[in-house]
């Protein structure tokens, strides 16, 4: 899967390597920001409310 | 065959992470929020109670937006510091940001049961230390009329997560109409699941009320 991804990418070692940071960025600030807050709101974690 | 073996594992600890990603997220990213939330609150309420002419703002408190902040709970025990800003409404999005009074149950200083349920853990864990309140432990609920000590009658109790009876204005007892002025709090137990209630009842014992402009 990983690797697939590493020879998908353009361009030499380095430039990949700067490639796959920036995609790990993105996809860690949507899952802070969007999927993990929905996801909090959907599961039954610390249920203390009521009504 | 190998292959296959490769992509799975990849997968497998790309789920680990994933999952590890989202209880630090339950952790520190809802802390971050409701404590933003909190010095808003804070802010707010000083700022109201300070212009504001307490009667008028009494008899129309009758009816709080849900998510309004309109009072600032403070337990010695948990420190001199400890104060946060509870909200109207007890529903999981107001939970995420303030501990909430439960709709329907008395207001702080009148008679009734003033029910008020945060978090165990997540969203900064207001309550986390509800378990170590013990009989004579003093609970201050302070709204733009002044300030409501409530002093602590029992060891906290566990109740079943169904089991609201004990927000009963006579807890435990259904149908009744109590005569003492009385405070719940309520929160998880164990941490992080939805087994049991745990919770505090403390019945007022001195009014301090806000003297005029101050």
């Amino acid at each position: 899967m990983y690797g697939w991804l590493w020879r998908r990418l353009p361009g030499g070692p380095g430039a990949r390597l700067v490639q796959l940071v920036l995609l790990i960025a993105v996809v860690g600030v949507l899952l802070w920001f969007v999927v993990y807050p929905w996801a909090s709101q959907h599961l039954p974690v610390d249920p203390s409310g009521l009504g | 065959m190998g292959r296959l073996l490769r992509i799975a594992g990849e997968l497998l600890v790309t789920c680990g992470v994933v999952v590890f990603g989202f209880l630090a997220y339950m952790y520190w990213g809802t802390a971050v929020q409701a404590s933003d939330a909190q010095r808003t609150y804070t802010s707010q309420l000083t700022r109201q109670w300070s212009e504001a002419n307490p009667i008028t703002v009494l008899s129309g408190q009758r009816t709080i937006t849900p998510g309004t902040p309109f009072a600032l709970l403070r337990i010695p025990r948990f420190g001199r510091a400890w104060q946060l800003a509870v909200v109207q409404g007890s529903g999981a999005s107001q939970l995420l940001l303030a501990p909430g009074h439960v709709p329907g149950t008395a207001l702080p200083g009148h008679v009734g049961n003033f029910a008020v349920a945060a978090h165990r853990v997540t969203a900064g864990n207001p309550f986390w230390s509800l378990p170590s309140l013990r009989k004579g432990s003093i609970i201050d609920v302070e709204t733009i009329a002044g300030t409501y000590e409530y002093e602590v009658t029992s060891k906290p109790t566990l109740v079943p997560a169904n089991d609201l009876s004990v927000l009963d204005a006579v807890p435990f007892h259904p149908g009744e109409t109590g005569h003492q002025k009385l405070i719940t709090l309520i929160t998880c137990d164990p941490p992080w699941t939805g087994t049991s209630r745990l919770v505090v009842t403390g019945v007022l014992v001195r009014t301090l009320p806000r003297a005029p402009g101050s």
